[in-house]
């Protein structure tokens, strides 16, 4: 009994080494989730679910998963992709009321549809086979039609116009494509607690989808080692922004609408997800100045923050953060259960407006012109208040100017004519070499490719309005090329406006420990914005042509050939001519024979009367026998002739 | 395959539900649905590929039909049809030759064991006309020259929301519970024309089993039969074959699709026979005989030895 104690004690301590070392030395997996919450000017509710998953680098073979989605290494393993974003968007973000310059809208404000851009870590010629058949891998997996930016005609290789400066990166959007809970169920599956714990167990479809906004993104980017024999790390961002409007009983116009999460999405967080390292829900309240005292120190004071005369809030805060700009209250939910849900909510007493920061130049873009054959193309950029209070304008040579990237996608069907490009600046047309800095156009091939301009502008900080506009030609597609619903139009994918002077961050000075989503705000990103998609209606011809045409041909060659065969072969009054024929003389061989035999015989050629038949049927009988009689004569003698020998 | 997006359209007043009743309590576009093919890449060439699997490579594993000579497949169509045509998003048509000629290639690339076609549009019954292949079985909502009926109107939503073929066979399968044995026959017999409006035609030539005796769950939901073994390669031999089996394979693999469109469960174990006719075997064995020998030539030099023998005796006989 001892013996067999002892001999496994050193084996248990040999396994426990082990294990110890196994863990050491590799970097654990990470997963973070976080709600933040963020009344709007308008009477609405941003809601913007983050969720970060960091795979460390280790050996590319025998990768061990137990948090990061097997799908996404695998996918970026096989594609060698080494920085990817998709989003699926429906709604338009009102830059106007929702605000243009904060970390936010810049990274969640999202054309419409499906947007998809990837960066891939492979030779150049096999860029575009690796985004075709990502854009399959990522069809499957998301319920969506991706693989219709398989081909060369929908999507195009920018530059330096998108942000990210790469001659591998492909950029693909489908405009008309929709958004449905299956899309969003495959993107909960890649999550370690699905949909069914934590913070994203309040996605409620109904109440997602009943938003005014919602998109749904997923970011992927990989992180070099930087040491010889280990695979790239990958960090995978998954973010949902929906902006809902709660519902309000109040009467007054002017108040703001309380609501709660209960309210909101139907359901109360339960708990957090246990395999979150941090799980927290945020509230942003912009527009709250700390002018108040800045000790917080005092329990009065901090009380004041979050039940005051304005508004009060139904929960406890964790802990309070100050920006220049507002106020974050931070709730940790990891003490919640099913018996303590956490139901947050806000209520206003007293009407508050305030108004959110917006980009240095709000843009929209237009189609001008009439008909089937021509038309333009304009992008207006209007300043906005908030343009004066800017940060990071640059002086070159002496002026102030603010810089603006556009870049545009045109399918080949809009064959635009890139030496029609006009600027004009507070209305008055400038030269381009005087706005004009860089631009990049690589024109469209018919049926092949499509078109892509980008191009920076330099405009002066005062400016009040400047537009951009272009002329095109509306293409003729082949009839099996349209689409079921041709007559809708096609759509022209959105321009995207960006300014690369300017960066949009928010820092929470006060902020000790690291949490994703506000490291995420703190980073540095590029100020964009997404245009309109523009619906261009194109020549459709008359679907049911094909059919009139086989038919109408059918019915011609019918009486063509009918005719015809009527004329040549039919007789009018066929009966009667057969009917005198039997009474008029025998044709041809009959009447020769007649006449032979009345020869032979030494009679005249009687008239083909009554007389004839009486006579034929005597003189056919004497013939018959006549044969019989030399038939048999000549087998007699045959049998005679062969048997004798 | 889901042409239009109904459940998220921008006029849909509950946004992800679709209902099947103006009592708004079953919502049928829950939390898992699965929707592979929709908007414009429902097409007939898609349905067509799909059904026989012919592919292009990059074409991902979730858009393909996965299944073999031991499958269950149910295949649900409707919309707008006509005599021996069902219409493709106002665009395109399949035909009844077309839909019998892919079911033909499934049979031959033994893509299935059964399948089952309901077909909910007007003159349904006319859509299977052409089917030839065993082990198909076919049911449409309507005859030739009839109508095929919605079931009521949802003024909220504002248009009718299912049609009646469909609703009766929902109805057939809210009634029934986990403990049901229900039947293929009481499933087709609870189709009453009065109801419906339009005769519900069922063909069943070309199925072997008799109706009553097949469940239900064969091909609505994923009941499997499964078989523990202990090793997992080892061949063993089945209870209900008579014939010589040559080798068998458990197949225990778990479906999960859940949609509206299609459904694909698979039996529990293949059989594959080999049973030749006796002119092969004769000729098989001969084979083998002539192989044992060791040298053929004197055989052969013997036998036309004693040809020639034969034909010289019997010319000098005559």
């Amino acid at each position: 009994m001892a013996s067999l104690v002892r001999s496994w004690i050193p084996l248990l301590i040999l396994q426990s080494f082990l294990v110890a070392v196994a863990f050491g030395s590799k970097e654990a997996e990470q997963f973070s989730e976080a709600l933040l919450l963020k009344p709007l000017p308008d009477r609405k509710v941003l809601a913007h679910f983050h969720f970060e998953n960091r795979a460390p680098p280790s050996n590319s073979h025998g990768r061990h998963h137990h948090l990061f989605p097997k799908a996404i290494s695998q996918l970026v393993q096989k594609f060698r992709v080494k920085e990817m974003e998709l989003s699926f968007t429906q709604g338009r973000w009102n830059h106007e009321h929702w605000g243009g310059f904060d970390p936010l809208s810049s990274m969640n404000a999202k054309p419409v549809g499906v947007e998809l851009w990837a960066v891939f870590d492979v030779p150049q010629s096999q860029v575009d086979t690796s985004w075709k058949n990502l854009t399959h891998a990522l069809s499957g997996l998301f319920c969506a039609s991706i693989n219709f930016l398989e081909s060369s005609t929908s999507y195009a290789a920018p530059t330096w116009g998108f942000g990210t400066n790469s001659d591998k990166l492909r950029y693909g959007s489908l405009p008309r494509e929709a958004v449905c809970t299956e899309n969003l169920t495959p993107w909960l599956k890649l999550l370690p607690c699905r949909d069914k714990d934590g913070i994203s167990a309040l996605m409620n479809r109904p109440s997602v989808y009943r938003g005014f906004y919602h998109s749904q993104r997923l970011h992927l980017s990989t992180v070099e080692s930087g040491q010889e024999g280990l695979g790239s790390g990958i960090v995978l961002e998954q973010t949902l922004t929906v902006v809902l409007q709660p519902e309000t009983t109040s009467v007054e116009t002017n108040m703001q609408p309380s609501w709660s999460l209960s309210s909101l999405f139907g359901r109360k967080v339960v708990g957090s997800c246990v395999l979150a390292k941090s799980s927290n829900v945020y509230l942003q309240l912009e527009g709250r100045l700390g002018h108040e005292s800045k000790n917080v120190d005092t329990e009065i004071e901090a009380h004041k923050l979050w039940k005051n005369a304005d508004f009060d809030l139904s929960l406890k805060p964790d802990r309070v953060l100050r920006e220049s700009s507002g106020l974050l209250f931070i709730f940790d939910i990891d003490k919640s259960s099913d018996s303590e849900p956490f139901d947050l909510g806000l209520n206003w007493k007293l009407p508050s407006k305030w108004s959110c920061q917006q980009a240095p130049l709000q843009a929209s873009r237009f189609l001008m012109g009439s008909g089937n054959e021509r038309g333009a193309i304009a992008i207006l950029l209007k300043a906005t208040e908030s343009q004066e209070k800017l940060p990071g304008r640059e002086l070159t040579d002496g002026r102030c100017t603010i810089k603006a990237n556009i870049f545009q996608i045109f399918p080949w069907y809009i064959k635009v004519y890139y030496h029609t490009l006009q600027i004009f600046v507070d209305q008055q047309q400038k030269t381009d070499s005087e706005v004009l800095k860089k631009i990049n156009v690589s024109p469209s091939t018919d049926k092949v490719s499509s078109g892509m301009l980008e191009m920076m502008l330099e405009l002066p900080c005062e400016v009040k309005s400047a537009a951009i506009s272009i002329e095109y030609d509306k293409g003729f597609l082949h009839i099996d090329e349209y689409p079921p619903d041709a007559n809708q139009g096609f759509d022209i994918p959105s321009a995207l406006i960006s300014f690369p002077s300017h960066h949009a961050s928010l820092d929470f000075q006060e902020e000790l420990s690291k949490s994703p989503l506000l490291s995420s705000f703190k980073e540095k990103s590029l100020v964009r914005s997404y245009t309109e998609v523009l619906l261009v209606p194109l020549t459709t011809p008359d679907f049911s042509m094909p059919y009139n045409v086989i038919t109408i041909t059918c019915t011609i060659f019918a009486l063509y050939f009918g005719s015809l065969l009527n004329v040549l072969r039919r007789r009018i009054g066929e009966e009667e001519r057969f009917l005198k024929s039997q009474g008029k003389k025998t044709g041809g061989v009959k009447q020769l024979l007649l006449r032979l035999t009345a020869k032979i015989r030494g009679r005249p050629i009687e008239a083909p009367s009554s007389e004839s038949p009486a006579a034929e049927s005597s003189f056919l009988s004497t013939k018959l026998i006549f044969k019989i009689i030399l038939i048999a004569g000549a087998a007699a003698a045959w049998q005679y002739f062969s048997t004798d020998k | 395959m889901l042409a239009d997006d109904m459940a998220c359209n921008a006029r849909n007043e509950y946004p992800a539900q679709v209902f099947n009743n103006e009592n708004h309590k079953l919502n049928l576009y829950g939390d898992n649905v699965e929707v592979d093919y929709r908007g414009y890449e429902v097409t007939v060439e898609n349905f067509l590929r799909v059904l026989t699997g012919r592919h292009e490579n990059a074409v991902p594993r979730s858009k393909r039909l996965l299944s073999d000579e031991g499958s269950h497949i149910l295949l649900y169509m409707t919309g707008h049809g006509g005599d021996e045509f069902l219409k493709f998003q106002d665009a395109e048509e399949l035909q009844s030759h077309d839909l019998a000629d892919a079911v033909k290639q499934m049979k031959e690339k033994r893509r299935f064991k059964e399948l089952m076609i309901m077909v909910d549009t007007c003159q349904a019954a006319t859509l299977f006309n052409q089917l030839q292949s065993p082990d198909v079985l076919a049911i449409g909502s309507s005859l030739k020259g009839e109508n095929s009926y919605s079931h009521h109107l949802d003024s909220d939503v504002g248009v009718s929301v299912v049609d009646r073929f469909t609703y009766y066979t929902l109805a057939f399968f809210e009634r029934l519970n986990i403990y049901d044995n229900a039947s293929l026959n009481s499933l087709f017999r609870s189709y009453d024309p009065k109801l419906l409006m339009s005769t519900a035609y069922y063909r069943t030539d070309l199925y072997q089993p008799h109706l009553a005796e097949v469940p239900v769950t064969n091909f609505f939901g994923s009941v499997m039969e499964t078989l523990h073994t202990d090793s997992v390669y080892k061949a063993f031999s089945s209870k209900t074959s008579n014939n010589k089996i040559n080798s068998e394979m458990p197949l225990n693999q778990l479906s999960e699709h859940d949609e509206l469109q299609k459904a694909n469960i698979q039996n529990d174990e293949l059989k594959t026979e080999k049973q030749k006719c006796p002119y092969t075997q004769m000729r098989v064995d001969l084979h083998k005989k002539l192989e044992k020998l060791e040298n053929v030539d004197t055989v052969v030099n013997l036998g036309i030895a004693v040809m020639l023998l034969v034909v010289m005796v019997s010319s000098s006989l005559l």
